[in-house]
């Protein structure tokens, strides 16, 4: 390819990281393809692109995970290129592999690898030749209860059973006796069938009270593979991550560099290209081991890019295009901190049950060091089909005591009226002594926000303002603003004739 | 003139007594507080409360107004207004098997004619990835479902009509239905 750009770029994707995909292209002066189904033929996305494609009914399974339709629209837009974003065909091999076949550059790692990474059992077995550290536990698949029973007497309980080809928490038990072990890995295979379509289970040592730090990849496929830096995820509900934040509050200078080295080293034993994300447990006595990689562009890639300047879109549509990497490991620096909340369409006082419907009015928080990438705007529907992500707010400041400050400033500016939001939760989770603390577990939400219910403190302002707004005129609905105390000429020269 | 704002179970009783064209006098027990306020769009409100001011974000609702102060959210419904009721929790057991929220039928797991007993699983709904089961809010016997699987429904529509009854009552040949 050399050092011919892309053209034109079919965005695989939907909402707020559809639209931040395309203000890269834009930049990089590349033409952009949406692809919408029929419940986002005005979503924000679709009218961000210079041509956007329907691509079928509202369930993702007939349009936005239906490979045919996306390759179709490819073709029939001239787009040279395919950006998956994450979720849906992102980490998908046989959508990649499609794309080679047919001519279309897929933006991310070649399909054998992603094959390869998305079997966590031969990502460990990768990993191990490689150099790099995994959790204790098995690297082959085993069928049978002797074999379990034999495994878990060297890794010792309690243990976790995981299934191999996913992830979410899906197919995953936490053993704490013997006894227990042969039903809880029966179970967790047919939850692996059902979620993945493939039962194989294995069993790795749990770790307790552990931090989950994940380090980005950018490789160029032309020997060139660094680093960017790590990002802890701790603090997350049900499997799902709902604050970001970099630098983590638990690594020292050094143990970064070792973490990093170990990045380096497990993303050439995958023969990584493209960007990417390893994962890692690091447990209470400063171990770290590899948990996976993740072969796609993360949600919270924009705090990375935060603190290092980098935009990761960029570098990932010029790697694709064949460009050699022109950084080197010793010019990627961060700079103070940055945080990440998600931004969902649920309301925390029901359990965070999705909330969705149309956006009556939006404000969206702006300032020094404020980042929002926004998947809506005011008047939208967010629609029941899919991840209710509304945007992502992003904070960057000096140190992370600055952060969480400005964090909390844009929160409370923050406002989205119309579908419930959980603002009111992350501010409070935000003013807690152990996130103050850095005391940022996997544990974290289960142990000090369990039982959250809204504070009462603001209600009284609240119901003083519920009583002006059935007070307040509301303004007219058309024609010009009447002129205020002063009249303009036209109402002065009054018999004024030529 | 007072105003009885709720908001869930709880009840806020608010005296208001205006004050210039603009303004009141608000009264929480024997506290007061003096409000004015100023509409600067349909959705916005400027308040000076006791001197310091603050925006106040508003949206009429189904079941009240949706009030966001300084990244607060607070449903609030008027208390005097006849058929207003209160945001149901999931727990509070509507007598009907209606859903929470918009969402697809995703599984009927009964049948008209079938004895149910209360809390047994009638309707499986999904909404954003999430599944919801909608169980008999009392015993009897389903009369009527009203949906079918993959139809969109939203809340107050009524998905399965059940005909109260005790459980065993029926003439069916019903098994035990234990759940």
């Amino acid at each position: 390819m050399g050092n011919r750009m892309f053209k034109k770029i079919l965005i695989a994707n939907r909402g707020e990281i559809a639209v931040r995909i395309m203000r890269t292209c834009q930049e990089m002066g590349i033409a952009t393809v949406a692809v919408c189904s029929d419940a986002d033929r005005l979503a924000l996305h679709t009218l961000e692109a210079d041509e956007a494609v329907p691509i079928g009914p509202a369930e993702p399974s007939k349009s936005y995970l239906d490979i045919d339709r996306i390759v179709d629209a490819a073709r029939q837009t001239g787009a040279e290129a395919v950006h998956p974003g994450y979720g849906f065909l992102a980490e998908n091999a046989d959508f990649a592999e499609r794309c080679e076949r047919e001519g279309i550059v897929f933006i991310g790692p070649p399909a054998q690898v992603i094959r390869n990474l998305g079997d966590k059992l031969t990502a460990r077995r990768i990993m191990q030749a490689g150099g790099v550290p995994i959790i204790p536990g098995m690297i082959d698949a085993a069928e049978n209860s002797t074999a379990w029973a034999a495994a878990a007497e060297r890794i010792g309980f309690p243990l976790l059973v995981k299934a191999s080809a996913g992830g979410g928490g899906k197919g995953m038990r936490i053993v704490e006796r013997p006894g227990d072990l042969a039903e809880a890995c029966r179970a967790a295979s047919r939850e692996a069938a059902a979620a993945f379509g493939n039962g194989t289970i294995y069993l790795e040592k749990f770790l307790p009270k552990s931090r989950h730090v994940e380090f980005q990849i950018l490789a160029d496929g032309q020997g060139r593979t660094l680093h960017l830096l790590e990002r802890e995820c701790s603090i997350q509900r049900r499997h799902q991550k709902i604050i970001e934040e970099t630098p983590s509050p638990a690594l020292s200078p050094e143990l970064r560099a070792e973490m990093g080295q170990a990045t380096v080293a497990a993303a050439r034993a995958a023969g990584y290209v493209n960007a990417g994300t390893v994962e890692f447990i690091l447990d209470p006595t400063g171990r770290f081991y590899f948990l996976e990689v993740n072969t796609r562009l993360q949600v919270e890639h924009p705090i990375t890019e935060m603190i290092t300047g980098l935009d990761l879109v960029r570098h990932q549509i010029e790697i694709a295009a064949g460009r050699p990497l022109s950084l080197i490991q010793d010019e990627v620096r961060g700079r103070g901190h940055a945080i990440e909340c998600r931004i969902y369409a649920e309301d925390p006082e029901q359990h965070f049950m999705p909330s969705p419907g149309r956006i009556a009015y939006m404000r969206e928080p702006a300032g020094p060091g404020v980042r929002n990438d926004c998947g809506v705007y005011a008047g939208c529907e967010v629609p029941v089909e899919y991840d209710p992500i509304l945007s992502k707010l992003v904070v960057h400041a000096e140190t992370r005591e600055l952060a969480i400050r400005r964090m909390v400033r844009a929160l409370t500016s923050y406002v989205v009226l119309g579908v419930r939001t959980p603002m009111d939760f992350l501010l409070d989770v935000l003013a807690s002594a152990p996130f103050q603390a850095g005391e940022t577990t996997t544990d974290f939400i289960a142990a000090h926000f369990a039982e959250w219910a809204p504070d009462r403190e603001r209600m009284e302002l609240a119901a003083m303002a519920y009583a002006a707004d059935a007070m307040a005129p509301r303004a007219r609905s058309a024609g010009p603003v009447a002129a205020a105390n002063h009249p303009g000429p036209w109402h002065t020269l009054n018999h004024w004739r030529l | 003139m007072d105003w009885k704002l709720r908001n869930k179970e709880e009840t806020i009783v608010l005296g208001v007594e205006p004050a210039g064209d603009s303004g009141f006098i608000a009264t929480f027990g024997d506290r007061e507080a003096h409000v004015v306020f100023e509409r600067l769009s349909e959705h916005r409100l400027r308040l000076i409360v006791d001197g310091r001011q603050t925006s106040a974000f508003v949206v009429e609702t189904a079941e009240g107004k949706a009030v966001m102060v300084e990244g607060r959210t607070f449903f609030l419904a008027d208390d005097r207004a006849p058929q207003m009721r209160s945001r149901s929790g999931t727990k509070a057991g509507p007598r009907t098997v209606t859903p929470p929220m918009p969402a697809v039928v995703t599984q009927i797991l009964v049948a008209a004619g079938q004895t149910v007993e209360q809390g047994q699983a009638l309707v499986v709904v999904s909404a954003m990835k999430m599944d919801t089961t909608l169980t008999a809010p009392y015993d009897g016997v389903v009369t009527r479902i009203n949906v079918a699987e993959g139809e969109k429904v939203a809340p107050k529509q009524v998905l399965v009509d059940i005909e109260p009854g005790a459980a065993g009552a029926s003439e069916d040949g019903a098994d035990g239905q234990a759940s």
